[in-house]
């Protein structure tokens, strides 16, 4: 899906949420009910993309935080990740200012999804879960 | 000679549930009486409630010019929600609707005339329900489904997370029996303060499956107490009437178990978790909708807490309690969750 004339910028949804936990962070999509999480260099690229970014820019913010030339196709790969699970979006507005995102030592990123969603239906605005039968 | 009709009497009730007073309009009071005992369960001591939504609840058809909620914001079995600027709009499955304005905090429901009473009731509650939900939330608190346990002495407590019907209430009697406390068997509210999260009790009541008197004697008869709901045997007990003096108001969060039940094997099985199992359990006990402003509170409060917690999941066999030493090995495993 990715190629160096992906020029889109994209943008994390409205309505996925992401929050940090410990070093890294969990994106919840709200659409679908399912969350990943990332490690601290796969949270630092999502960032990247509350604000909206090219993959130009995230491969260069990349290199600033220490990935070298090898590392870009795993960042792709998250990038792509992201795309394919409809956490982020194409958009058309202007490039925004750096967020001011740092990264203390590079790794390289992941994302993990997590295999079962969250309630989609719930048994009421109190208690998600559906209960045992008695 | 035909009887005079008359209106039926209007009513108002007002209830402090946390830190939310609902003051309640009824066109007829036959509905207010049998709403409150779902509005008197939220009868934990608060220091006074910090706001007041005003609720009307009045008899007729919900008005047909408005589009009814596709679900968008939060479907539940019984209701569909939409948000649609500051207004939560609910329609139930035999036709309950309730528009709750959060920023004037005012609501109104209708109730249709239906056949199905019991129905119309229970999603006159489901309405309620979501209400003081938003309503908690707006005051920065979020609403957990889950029990708790305090042991004898110190202000942490331990979180049990489950679904309905796995046996929080069976693991949190096994243990006030040994003198542990709780904020409850299946609701508290959580807000951080101070740099950390506080947990709240919500409710006096425990709800009580009569056949635990075989395990826990001391339970006695408890059929008298009232039902819980059509749907299960449960009764809402008053917690002081068994365990006297061991409901707490609040306590800090330190350890969580995501209880489970074994229809073979040991009694007890216990296997830690990580942070990110420790999110999934809080998060699969919060009733999260799909809108970012209201979503996010409440995942950053359980992330905040799940970054703090030392959980595992416990599962129980079945007939677990049937031996005394099970309850021995539970407290045991509790207490390692603790600082």
């Amino acid at each position: 899906m990715h190629s160096q004339t992906d020029n889109h910028r994209w943008m994390l949804r409205p309505d996925v949420v992401s929050t940090v936990l410990n070093d890294g962070a969990v994106i919840l999509d709200l659409r679908s009910k399912f969350f990943f999480s990332a490690n601290p260099t796969g949270w630092a690229i999502a960032q990247m993309f509350e604000t909206g970014a090219t993959r130009a820019e995230v491969h260069g913010a990349c290199r600033k935080w220490g990935a070298a030339d090898a590392g870009i196709p795993e960042i792709d790969v998250l990038i792509d990740q992201m795309i394919s699970e409809g956490l982020v979006e194409s958009v058309n507005t202007p490039g925004a200012a750096a967020n001011g995102v740092t990264v203390a030592a590079w790794v390289s990123p992941t994302l993990s999804k997590h295999r079962e969603p969250l309630q989609r239906i719930m048994v009421s605005a109190f208690d998600p879960g559906l209960p045992l039968a008695e | 000679m035909t009887p005079a009709v008359t209106a039926p009497e209007p009513c108002t009730a007002a209830y402090s549930c946390g830190p939310v007073k609902l003051s309640l309009t009824f066109d007829e009071c036959t509905l207010q009486k049998t709403l409150d005992g779902l509005l008197s369960q939220y009868d934990a001591p608060w220091p006074a409630p910090t706001t007041e939504v005003f609720v009307t609840i009045e008899q007729g058809l919900p008005p047909d010019d408005i589009p009814k909620p596709a679900g968008a914001y939060l479907r539940s079995y019984r209701l569909h929600v939409d948000r649609r600027g500051t207004h939560l709009v609910s329609f139930s499955n035999v036709g309950v609707w309730m528009d709750f304005d959060e920023a004037a905090k005012q609501a109104r429901i209708i109730v249709p005339d239906h056949s199905d009473r019991e129905t119309v009731v229970e999603e006159v509650e489901q309405q309620l329900v979501l209400l003081l939900a938003r309503a908690w939330a707006g005051q920065g608190w979020t609403p957990l489904h889950a029990g708790s346990l305090i042991p004898p002495v110190g202000t942490d407590c331990v979180l049990v997370c489950a679904p309905s019907g796995v046996g929080k209430t069976t693991l949190i009697s096994a243990l006030l029996r040994r003198g542990w406390r709780t904020l409850g068997d299946d609701k508290v509210l959580l807000r951080k303060e101070n740099g950390s999260i506080v947990a709240r009790a919500l409710s006096r009541r425990v709800h009580l499956h009569p056949t635990l008197a075989n395990w826990f004697p001391e339970i006695g008869a408890i059929e008298k107490w009232p039902r819980y709901s059509r749907w299960t045997e449960k009764r809402m007990v008053k917690m002081e009437a068994i365990w006297p003096g061991q409901l707490m108001g609040s306590a800090i969060p330190a350890g969580l178990v995501q209880l489970a039940r074994a229809e073979s094997g040991p009694a007890l099985a216990v296997e830690p978790f990580d942070s990110i199992r420790t999110l999934h359990s809080l998060l699969r006990q919060i009733a999260i909708p799909a809108d970012t402003a209201d979503a996010r509170p409440l995942v950053s409060c359980a992330a905040a807490m799940a970054g703090r917690l030392r959980a595992a999941l416990v599962t129980v066999g079945n007939n677990a309690f049937s031996d005394s030493s099970t309850a021995g090995r539970l407290e045991e495993t509790l207490r390692g969750l603790l600082p």
